[in-house]
C-alpha cells in the first residue's frame, strides 16, 4: 500500500470530520473519495496532505510515518496536489508556474524537455508566456494537472478536478488521468461526478459524516443499496 | 478544439534521473541569469543603456568638485537598504516596515567596533563585515519568531516597525556615561561619533575613504555589484520561489517548498543590505544618531520602494535615487516641507501608481519599443 | 502591606488603561477592516491638540475632551471616503497610504503651530494612601477603560447599528443584499477609530506635553496590544491588555518606562511565535 491512515480523528469544534478512519491505496490504482457534502471528503484529503493535522490516528507514506511532517515534506517524498480552485500562479506566465513546480527536480535541458512535453501533455503549446490567471478555466486546472505531474509523483491527489468543466473537458480530463495511471502514477481523487467516477476509478470509498461507510469497485458501490441513500438522505446542497 | 494529448507525456527515465547534468558550467548559468522573468530588462538594447548610465557614474567625478561627489556618495549609500527591502516586500511579499533597525544595529555595530579597535591593517573592513553580520543575526532572530510563527504580512510590518521605535527610544536615552561598550560612548540623543571612515590597506600607507572621489567609486562599484548579484539571484530558483510565496504561498508550499525557510531567507538577505547601507551612512560621515530609527526614517525607505515600483529591483533603485535627490534638493528650502512632499507622494503611488511609478514608466517604454514582442 | 497591595493595583490599572485607550481605536479599525491605521499616532495628537484648544477657549475639560474625539472622527471619516475606501483590496497598500497620512500631519503640525503647545494641568489632584501621592485623574482614566469597554461592547452587540456593522464586516455581500449602505458603514466605523484615538489624545492631553511627533509614544503599545489581541476587540485586545499591563508594569517598577516597552516587544515577539492567530485566535478555540 502506497498511503495508509489508521484511525485517523479529527473535530473542528463538536464536529467530527473524520472519525477512525483507517483507509488505504493500493500502489497503481485510481481510487475516488465520494459522499455527500459534509460528509469529511475534504478533510480526509487535507489531512493526508498535512494541511490539517489529526488529533489522533497516524498517516503512512510508502511505509514510513509521516504524520508529524508538514505539506512541503510529505510533496517532497513524492505526494502532490491539485486543488479544487485552480492553485496556480495567475500573474505569472505559464512558463514561470512549470518552472516553479520543477526546478528543484530538474536543471537546464532536463527542464526544459519536461516543460516542453508538459505544454504538450496539458495542450498549453504556444501559450507558455501567457500569464496563468487568463486561460480558460479548464487549462487553468489542465496548467495545474500539468504542474502536479511534471515531476513523476508516486501518489497524486486531486480535490474535484473537473469542478466547472465542460462534459467535453471533463472527458478530456479522464483520459488525460488514465494516461498518467498508465504511466505508472497512483491517483486519488476526490470527485462529485458519478460518471467522471465511473470513467477513471478502479476502487471507490464513501464518505459518510466522516466515517468511511463503503468500499469496493466502482460496480461494487453502485449496486450497494445504502449509497444511493445516503445521497438521497442528504439535505443540504 | 485543442485538448490535451493522451500520450504526450512520457514519464521516461530521464525525468528520474537522480543526477541532473547542467549543460553550461556554473559562471555562465550564473551570467545568464543577469536576464530573467524575476528582472525587467533584457537584449542589446537595455545593456547598452546600462553601459552607458555605469559610463556616465564614472566620469562624472570629473565635471564636478569633491565636495559634490562626496555628497553623490552620500545618495549611494541608501540604495542597499532600498534593494533589500525591495526583495523581502516586492519579491518575497512580506512588508517590513523596520529596516532602519538593522541599518542602526549595523551603524551603531561598526562605531563600536572602530572606536575600540581602530582602523590599522584594515580593520575596518572587517568591522563592516561584523556590523553586516550583527544586522543579519538580528534578521535571523526576529525573522524566526514572526515566519514560524506563521505572521501574516501587516503583522510583519507592526512588528519590524516596533522594533526599530524601541531601538530608538532606548539608544536616545543613553546619554549617561554608563552607557558606554568599551571605549565607545553611545551619547544618547546626540549619538555616536568620530569613528574611523572606511580603509582599504595599501602597500605605503591606508587608503581613507572619507567622503570624497575614492568613496564615490568604492560605493559605485559595491552598488553594481550587489544590483547585478541580486538580478542574478533573483532569476536564479531562489528569486523564483521568493515570486512564488508572494503570489501564492500556499501553493508554494504544496509545491514542496518550505516558505517559512524561504521568508526567512530572503529576510535575511534584506536585514544585511540595510546594515550594509547602515555601515556605509557611519562610515561616510562618521556618525550615527538615535534619529536614523526614527518612524520618519523608517518611512523612507518604503517611500523610495513604493515610489520606485518593488516588484523590479531596476526599479527599485532608479526610484531610490530619485527620490533621494528629490529630497535633497526639497531640503533647501527646508526639512519639514521635504517631509510633507514625501508623504504627499507616497499617498498618490499608493492611490494612482500601485506598482511604482518607475516601474510603470519602464513597462510602458518596453512595450513603446516592442509592440509586438512579449517583453513585460 | 495593603498600600503596597494598593500601590500595585494603581500600577497595574494605570497600564491596562493606557493599553485600552491607547489601542482601542486601532483594534476596531483593524478587527472590522483589517486596515492597520499607521495614521493612529495622529489621530490621537489630533485629538490633543483640538481637546487642549478648546479647554484653552474656556470649554470645561470633559467637553474639550469630547470635542477632540469628534473632531478625530470627522477628519477620520473624510480621509476614509477620499483615500481609504480605494485601498480596501489591497490590505498592505492601505497601511502604507496610512503610513503617508502620518508623515503629512505630524510635519503639517509641526510648520504650522510649531514644536510644541502650550497644555493644560492634569486636573482633579492626588491622594495619599500610605505616604505615597496617587493621581486622582489617573484613577479616572482607569474608570474611563472599563466604561469604554462595557460601552463598546454593548454597541457592537445590543445596538441594530453595531450588529448591521458586525454582519457588514462578515459577510459584506449578504448585507448588501438586504439593503446594507456597506460604504457608510465603513466610513463610519473607521470614524469610530479614529474618534476613539482622539478620545485617547484628548484624555491623556493633560497629563503629558504636546508635541506633533507625541503620537509616536503611543504607537508601540498600541501596536503590540493589537498583535498579541488578534482580531477580536472583547476576546483579544481586551484580554491582552490586562496580561501585557502586568508585564509594563512590572518591567516599569523594576527599570523605568523604556524596559516596559521593551518588555511588551519582546513578550509580543514570542507571543506570535507560540500563538500565531493572537489571543482572540487562541480564545476562539481555533485550530494550532
Amino acid at each position: 500500500m502506497i498511503l495508509q491512515t489508521k484511525g485517523l480523528c479529527k473535530r473542528f469544534g463538536g464536529v467530527h470530520v473524520a472519525r477512525n478512519i483507517d483507509f488505504g491505496i493500493e500502489a497503481g490504482e485510481i481510487h475516488c473519495l465520494i459522499g455527500p457534502n459534509g460528509a469529511g471528503k475534504s478533510s480526509l484529503f487535507r489531512l493526508i496532505l498535512g494541511a490539517h493535522r489529526p488529533d489522533s490516528g497516524s498517516i503512512l507514506f510508502r511505509g514510513e510515518d509521516v504524520t508529524g511532517l508538514p505539506s512541503f515534506a510529505r510533496i517532497r517524498k513524492g505526494m502532490s496536489v491539485k486543488f479544487q480552485v485552480p492553485g496556480i500562479f495567475k500573474d505569472l506566465s505559464v512558463r514561470q508556474n512549470l518552472v516553479i513546480s520543477f526546478q528543484h527536480h530538474l536543471h537546464g535541458h532536463d527542464l526544459e524537455a519536461t516543460i516542453q512535453r508538459v505544454l504538450a501533455f496539458a495542450g498549453l503549446e504556444g501559450l507558455e508566456e501567457q500569464a496563468a490567471g487568463t486561460l480558460s478555466h479548464g487549462r487553468q486546472q489542465w496548467l495545474e494537472i500539468g504542474m502536479a505531474v511534471g515531476v513523476e509523483p508516486q501518489l497524486l491527489l486531486l480535490d474535484e478536478p473537473t469542478a466547472g468543466m465542460s462534459p467535453e473537458e471533463t472527458r478530456q480530463t479522464g483520459e488525460m488521468l488514465r494516461a498518467l495511471n498508465a504511466q505508472g502514477v497512483t491517483i486519488l481523487a476526490v470527485e462529485h461526478d458519478m460518471s467522471f467516477v465511473q470513467q477513471i476509478a478502479d476502487r471507490v470509498t464513501v464518505l459518510h459524516f466522516g466515517e468511511i461507510f463503503a468500499q469496493g469497485s466502482v460496480a461494487e458501490i453502485i449496486s450497494h443499496p445504502g449509497v444511493a441513500d445516503i445521497y438521497l438522505g442528504a439535505t443540504d446542497d | 478544439m485543442t485538448g490535451p494529448g493522451n500520450s504526450g507525456l512520457s514519464v521516461g527515465p530521464s525525468l528520474i534521473d537522480a543526477t541532473p547534468k547542467r549543460q553550461r558550467n556554473t559562471l555562465a548559468l550564473w551570467l545568464s541569469r543577469l536576464e530573467g522573468p524575476q528582472t525587467i530588462g533584457r537584449g542589446r538594447g537595455f545593456w547598452i543603456t546600462f553601459v552607458l548610465a555605469v559610463l556616465a557614474a564614472a566620469i562624472y567625478p570629473m565635471f564636478v568638485d569633491g565636495w559634490t561627489v562626496g555628497n553623490t556618495a552620500y545618495f549611494l549609500v541608501w540604495t542597499f537598504m532600498a534593494m533589500g527591502l525591495g526583495v523581502i516586500w516586492g519579491y518575497a511579499g512580506s512588508l517590513s516596515f523596520g529596516q532602519t533597525a538593522f541599518f542602526g544595529l549595523a551603524g551603531y555595530g561598526y562605531g563600536v567596533l572602530t572606536l575600540n579597535f581602530g582602523a590599522a591593517y584594515g580593520f575596518t573592513l572587517l568591522a563592516l563585515v561584523l556590523a553586516v553580520g550583527l544586522a543579519a543575526l538580528l534578521a535571523v532572530v526576529l525573522g524566526y519568531f514572526m515566519f514560524y510563527g506563521r505572521v501574516q504580512g501587516v503583522f510583519i510590518g507592526i512588528v519590524t516597525l516596533s522594533v526599530t521605535l524601541v531601538f530608538q527610544a532606548f539608544m536616545a536615552q543613553t546619554a549617561g556615561p554608563e552607557w558606554a561598550i568599551g571605549a565607545a560612548r553611545l551619547n544618547g540623543f546626540n549619538g555616536m561619533s568620530g569613528m574611523p571612515p572606511l580603509t582599504i590597506p595599501w602597500p605605503g600607507g591606508d587608503v581613507l575613504l572619507y567622503a570624497d572621489i575614492a568613496l564615490y567609486y568604492v560605493l559605485l562599484g559595491l552598488m553594481l555589484l550587489v544590483y547585478l548579484g541580486l538580478r542574478m539571484l533573483l532569476n536564479a530558483p531562489f528569486g523564483n520561489v521568493l515570486v512564488a510565496i508572494r503570489e501564492n504561498p500556499e501553493r508554494a508550499e504544496m509545491l514542496g517548498y518550505d516558505v517559512r525557510r524561504y521568508q526567512l531567507l530572503g529576510f535575511v538577505l534584506g536585514g544585511a543590505l540595510a546594515g550594509l547601507s547602515g555601515v556605509l551612512y557611519t562610515a561616510w560621515g562618521q556618525y550615527i544618531t538615535p534619529s536614523s530609527m526614527s518612524i520618519t526614517a523608517a518611512a523612507l525607505p518604503v517611500i523610495w520602494v513604493a515610489f520606485g515600483g518593488r516588484k523590479d529591483v531596476t526599479a527599485t533603485l532608479i526610484g531610490t535615487l530619485v527620490m533621494i535627490f528629490l529630497y535633497q534638493w526639497l531640503t533647501i528650502y527646508g526639512s519639514q516641507y521635504a517631509i510633507v512632499v514625501m508623504g504627499v507622494i507616497l499617498v498618490l503611488t499608493v492611490l494612482f501608481a500601485p506598482e511604482g511609478i518607475v516601474l510603470s514608466l519602464m513597462r510602458w517604454i518596453s512595450a513603446r519599443l516592442k509592440p509586438a514582442g512579449g517583453r513585460a | 502591606m495593603l498600600s503596597t497591595l494598593f500601590s500595585f493595583f494603581y500600577q497595574f490599572g494605570d497600564a491596562f488603561a493606557f493599553l485600552v485607550i491607547a489601542s482601542m481605536g486601532l483594534a476596531i479599525i483593524f478587527g472590522m477592516m483589517g486596515v492597520i491605521n499607521l495614521a493612529h499616532g495622529e489621530f490621537i495628537m489630533c485629538g490633543a491638540y483640538t481637546t487642549v484648544s478648546l479647554a484653552q477657549l474656556g470649554l470645561p475639560l470633559p467637553l474639550a475632551i469630547i470635542g477632540g474625539a469628534a473632531v478625530a472622527g470627522l477628519i477620520g471619516m473624510l480621509l476614509e471616503v477620499t483615500i481609504i475606501r480605494h485601498l480596501y483590496h489591497r490590505p498592505l497598500d492601505s497601511i502604507v497610504a496610512t503610513w503617508g497620512l502620518s508623515m503629512i500631519a505630524t510635519q503639517g503640525v509641526l510648520i504650522v503651530l510649531g514644536s510644541t503647545m502650550q497644555g493644560v494641568g492634569t486636573p482633579l489632584g492626588s491622594f495619599t494612601v500610605g505616604g505615597f501621592s496617587y493621581s486622582t485623574y489617573r484613577m479616572v482614566l482607569m474608570g474611563i477603560a472599563v466604561l469604554l469597554l462595557v460601552g463598546l461592547y454593548l454597541l457592537f452587540y445590543h445596538t441594530r447599528a453595531g450588529v448591521i456593522a458586525r454582519a457588514t464586516i462578515q459577510l459584506p455581500r449578504m448585507a448588501r443584499a438586504t439593503g446594507v449602505d456597506t460604504g457608510r458603514v465603513y466610513t463610519l466605523t473607521f470614524g469610530l477609530g479614529a474618534a476613539l484615538a482622539g478620545l485617547a489624545g484628548g484624555l491623556y492631553a493633560p497629563t503629558m506635553t504636546l508635541v506633533p511627533t507625541m503620537g509616536a509614544t503611543f504607537m508601540v503599545e498600541s501596536f503590540v496590544t493589537v498583535v498579541i489581541g488578534g482580531g477580536d476587540i472583547f476576546l483579544g485586545a481586551a484580554p491582552a491588555a490586562a496580561i501585557l499591563a502586568v508585564i509594563r508594569s512590572g518591567m516599569t517598577a523594576w527599570q523605568g518606562q523604556l524596559f516596559g516597552q521593551i518588555g511588551l516587544l519582546i513578550t509580543v515577539i514570542i507571543v506570535i511565535r507560540v500563538l500565531p492567530g493572537g489571543l482572540s485566535g487562541w480564545i476562539l478555540g481555533g485550530r494550532k
